[in-house]
């Protein structure tokens, strides 16, 4: 049995369909013929921000280090339970589901990645991050609706850049069309009884086709297509392939929502997504405990969209960010304090996975940040923008990360080449 | 030139006295009719028309109203007084709101310490500071007598924005909108540069609170250079207003020191004479000799806010506020040169803005969008609606995209339609409108029957909606598919509902 097929079993106790079946994204050349072809093979980029600053270094345990162990004598992960990935750099074992995909190198990290900028505020490492200007308050726009402002070619469907939640955030801020969807099924104008809402919908569509024009004309338009096309499309109608199992909190229903969307091929090419709850100050707990039940759900979620999205994956890229890191030495609450650098995880079949990549600073006094933090040896935007330009076709990354000297010499090598 | 001289003469002619002559007031505006010019002025320095406010403004003369406005304090506000009272947060003074934040954080301690559940009283009365102080400013917004001067809080809060859910800021917040902003709104400049430069609430948003000199204390990080940045680029002198990097650094090295007290002792603001950098500074030419301690900010400020730099910024974005996105440059000329007279009198500012012509001209009336607050606001006005005392309609504006005193960035909330207007977010608009005027929005009470008689025939209940409501807004193109959809609904009540749920979320009413 191939390794891959033993990957959906174990990680989504799963079902039968699947067990015939090889998740071809790991094979790009070719699929087999008794698979329906993708309706669409346009790249995909799936950002997932884990807010409150993820402890990287008991994310991606850097167990072959003695200073990790010497900081963290009551939080370290024991090396017995790292799930080893390259004799030094292992996973929590909570993410022991996510291994398979790095075997067949589709699942690589990031590490020692983060801002250049030294602020230890949540908010603004997140505006940071999020607008793709560390240290420049006063960018109004974010990253993701900068490339899409310089994507025109993609332009023609309103779920080109879609952010699940109640709130468009940072990153998609900006003059790039972009949807804030909380849930798919109540998108659209909201009345109880079908025959009201079709009612009011067409009434409010002709009053936006009046005298109106520009802006509002335009966009109200947008409104009426969009909710048609979600009509017709109807992702709704999209239940997880291969037995995939969502966990049934936000986290899952999200990212069981963008698996819709791209099923039903309506342009999506950006999304975003939330976890929540990293902030480990106290009582963040090793193998076990608080960091290790938000790592389980997020290995869980992460898995089953992957298992859902079966050979579609080739395509695309599930990308996690983090404001920053959290200090080397557990502090006096069995937690960790803000820090610098973290470790950011992408999955996908344009991913060079199975490597652990950035250069190590190593956790030696002398070379962190600080003399507390993991150093920053990969500028976030490094790493964002390879995937920009090298997954989705971005040309112009000057633009989008303005001031930054983008140049592949600089990329981390997340990206097939 | 001859539109100059009659600008001066209408000036002088309504300054102090009530004119009831509406001739008298389009002297400047000959195409609006009193009705638009009434509503035009109700959209722009009130948060729009009550029903039937167009024609009561229209009687009084729009620019005694105006005048009015300018000078809230003689215009009584009893309505508003007495819902206030139910919002126990105007009570707390700057000691109890820190009381609540330590108390808070030492539950949420205690929790994650020993696992126990914390105190929910604690915590709950944290964040209730912030869902009753969003609800206080819609509150304000819709029921103030003192409309110019709740468009004016909330245009100079955005100038000086600070973001509630930044740690500590969620307690520092009430003092700073009530104390800080508020006072100032239509009074100097350089009185409210100098407020919020010394409050808790912005010191700790952009980390001033902790910028020490070069080596005042072992482990300390040195000068923060945030707040030096976004007074000089956003407060004062605009980005393009002529300093360089090297002056970003020199205003920093002026603000060492600015800080705050621990929160357990007070969390007012200190200065923090360890802290300081007392060696000579130079900004921007202008030698601060070593030495001055607090002083030197306090001239710094003074200097700033008086600076013609700061006049064209700080004009240019009132003048978006108020007249266009783009606002050409005769009302920014008109409000600098009212500056320059009146060393910055915010007031004659803002009456030089809305006598240029180019406030009442083609393009200004009805070129604007609508924020979500504005369009909330202006639609539960609209119908007359009393907004109760929970947090639940400040809770529609923030689902709606603008989710108050919570954009993180230091430039505010914007201030073009580009940023607001959305597939997504007009959808929202639709709803809220639909659900306003059938009596289903949350956090609201509304009485269509006070307003609006149910029962008319189709026409006569759109013309009714139009006028009474709207101010006279709708096109042919709309009322006809108001007409179309009315034809379809026999229950008056739902029809009436219908009609103005259709109004208030269609094209027209989402401009200003």
């Amino acid at each position: 049995m191939p390794i891959s097929r033993r990957v959906f079993v174990k990680s989504s106790g799963l079902a039968l369909v699947s067990l015939g079946m090889d998740p071809l994204f790991l094979e790009r050349a070719a699929y087999l013929p008794y698979h329906p072809l993708p309706s669409s093979t346009d790249p995909v980029l799936i950002c997932l921000f884990m807010r409150g600053a993820v402890d990287g270094l008991n994310m991606i345990v850097p167990h072959g280090d003695p200073v990790y162990y010497r900081e963290r004598p009551t939080i370290a992960i024991p090396a017995r339970d790292v799930i080893d990935l390259d004799g030094f750099f292992g996973l929590h074992p909570r993410l022991a589901s996510l291994k398979p995909l790095w075997d067949e190198k589709v699942l690589a990290a990031v590490h020692a990645v983060g801002s250049p900028d030294a602020t230890r505020s949540h908010f603004d490492g997140q505006d940071y991050m999020e607008s793709g200007t560390p240290g420049v308050k006063a960018t109004s726009d974010g990253w993701l609706n900068r490339y899409c402002q310089h994507d025109a070619e993609h332009a023609n469907t309103p779920f080109r850049a879609v952010a699940f939640g109640p709130q468009l955030p940072r990153v998609l801020a900006g003059t790039a069309p972009s949807l804030a969807i909380d849930d798919l099924q109540a998108f659209g104008l909201r009345l109880p009884r079908a025959a009201a809402r079709d009612r009011l919908t067409r009434a409010f569509e002709a009053l936006y086709a009046g005298a109106e024009t520009g802006l509002l004309a335009t966009s109200g338009q947008e409104s009426f297509e969009a909710i048609r096309l979600l009509r017709r499309a109807n992702p709704l109608q999209y239940r997880p392939a291969n037995g995939a199992a969502y966990p049934s909190r936000r986290l899952g229903r999200s990212l069981l929502q963008i698996a819709q969307l791209i099923k039903a091929d309506l342009g999506l090419r950006v999304a975003c997504l939330d976890a929540i709850g990293w902030d480990t100050h106290t009582n963040e707990g090793a193998s076990d405990g608080q960091l290790a039940g938000l790592l389980d759900e997020l290995a869980a979620a992460l898995m089953a969209f992957t298992v859902d999205m079966g050979e579609r994956m080739r395509d695309i890229v599930v990308l996690t960010m983090s404001e920053f890191g959290r200090a080397v030495r557990e502090n006096g609450s069995g937690g960790t304090d803000h820090g610098h650098a973290t470790a950011m995880l992408a999955i996908g079949g344009p991913v060079a996975g199975g490597r652990v990549l950035g250069r190590w600073p190593s956790l030696d006094l002398a070379s962190r940040f600080e003399a507390r933090d993991l150093a920053v040896t990969t500028d976030f935007r490094a790493l964002f923008g390879e995937i920009l330009a090298r997954h989705l076709g971005a040309t112009d990354l000057a633009a989008v990360f303005p001031g930054f000297d983008a140049r592949p010499a600089n990329f981390p090598g997340i990206v097939r080449t | 030139m001859g539109m100059r001289l009659l600008l001066v003469v209408t000036g002088l002619a309504l300054v102090g006295v009530p004119t009831t002559d509406p001739r008298r007031d389009f002297l400047t505006r000959a195409e609006l009719s009193p009705r638009d010019s009434a509503l035009h002025a109700l959209n722009r320095l009130a948060y729009g028309p009550r029903p039937g406010e167009v024609d009561r403004v229209a009687a009084l003369g729009v620019m005694h109203w105006i005048d009015q406005q300018l000078a809230p304090s003689r215009l009584p506000d009893r309505v508003l007084a007495g819902r206030e009272r139910g919002f126990a947060i105007l009570s707390h003074d700057a000691d109890a709101l820190s009381q609540v934040f330590t108390n808070a954080r030492r539950e949420r301690r205690r929790e994650s310490k020993d696992g126990m559940a914390p105190a929910a009283d604690a915590i709950g009365q944290l964040l209730q500071v912030v869902g009753q102080v969003q609800q206080l400013a819609v509150v304000r917004a819709v029921l103030s007598e003192r409309q110019l001067q709740e468009v004016l809080t909330d245009f100079w809060f955005n100038h000086f924005n600070v973001y509630f859910a930044k740690g500590a800021a969620r307690v520092l917040m009430p003092v700073y909108i009530e104390h800080t902003i508020r006072p100032h709104a239509l009074g100097r400049f350089e009185n409210l540069l100098l407020a919020t430069a010394q409050s808790p609430a912005m010191m700790f948003y952009l980390d001033n609170w902790e910028s020490v000199a070069t080596g005042a204390r072992a482990g300390a990080r040195g000068p923060n250079e945030n707040y030096a940045r976004e007074l000089l680029e956003l407060h004062t002198l605009g980005v393009d207003g002529g300093y360089t990097q090297r002056d970003v650094m020199e205003v920093a090295r002026v603000f060492t020191g600015w800080s705050i007290a621990r929160p357990a002792q007070s969390g007012r603001f200190q200065f923090n004479e360890w802290a300081h950098d007392a060696e000579e500074k130079v900004v921007r030419g202008v030698r601060f000799p070593a030495g001055r301690g607090q002083d030197e900010g306090i001239r710094l400020l003074k200097l700033l806010a008086n600076d013609p730099a700061t006049m064209r910024h700080v004009s240019r974005r009132l003048c978006a506020r108020l007249v266009s996105d783009q606002p050409p440059d005769g009302c920014v000329n008109a409000a600098v040169a009212a500056w320059r007279r009146s060393g910055g009198d915010i007031t004659a500012v803002v009456r030089a803005i809305v006598r240029s012509p180019d406030f009442w001209s083609a393009q200004a009336v009805r070129g604007k969008i609508k924020t979500p607050l504005e369009f909330v606001v202006s639609a539960v006005r609209a119908v007359g609606g009393e907004p109760d005392t929970t947090v639940e309609l400040a809770e529609v504006v923030g689902s709606l995209g603008q989710p108050l005193y919570l954009e993180p960035s230091p430039e505010g909330y914007p201030e073009s339609q580009e940023e607001w207007v959305n597939s997504g977010a007009l959808l929202h608009r639709m709803n809220a409108a639909a659900a306003l005027a059938a009596g289903r929005l949350p956090g609201v009470t509304v009485s269509l029957d006070g307003v609006l008689a149910a029962g008319k025939e189709p026409d006569t209940l759109i013309h009714a909606v139009d006028t009474r409501l709207l101010g006279g807004i709708l096109t042919p193109e709309s009322r006809a598919v108001l007409r179309g959809q009315l034809d379809a609904v026999r229950n008056p009540v739902a029809a009436r509902a219908l009609a103005v749920g259709l109004a208030l979320g269609g094209p027209e009413f989402q401009r200003q």
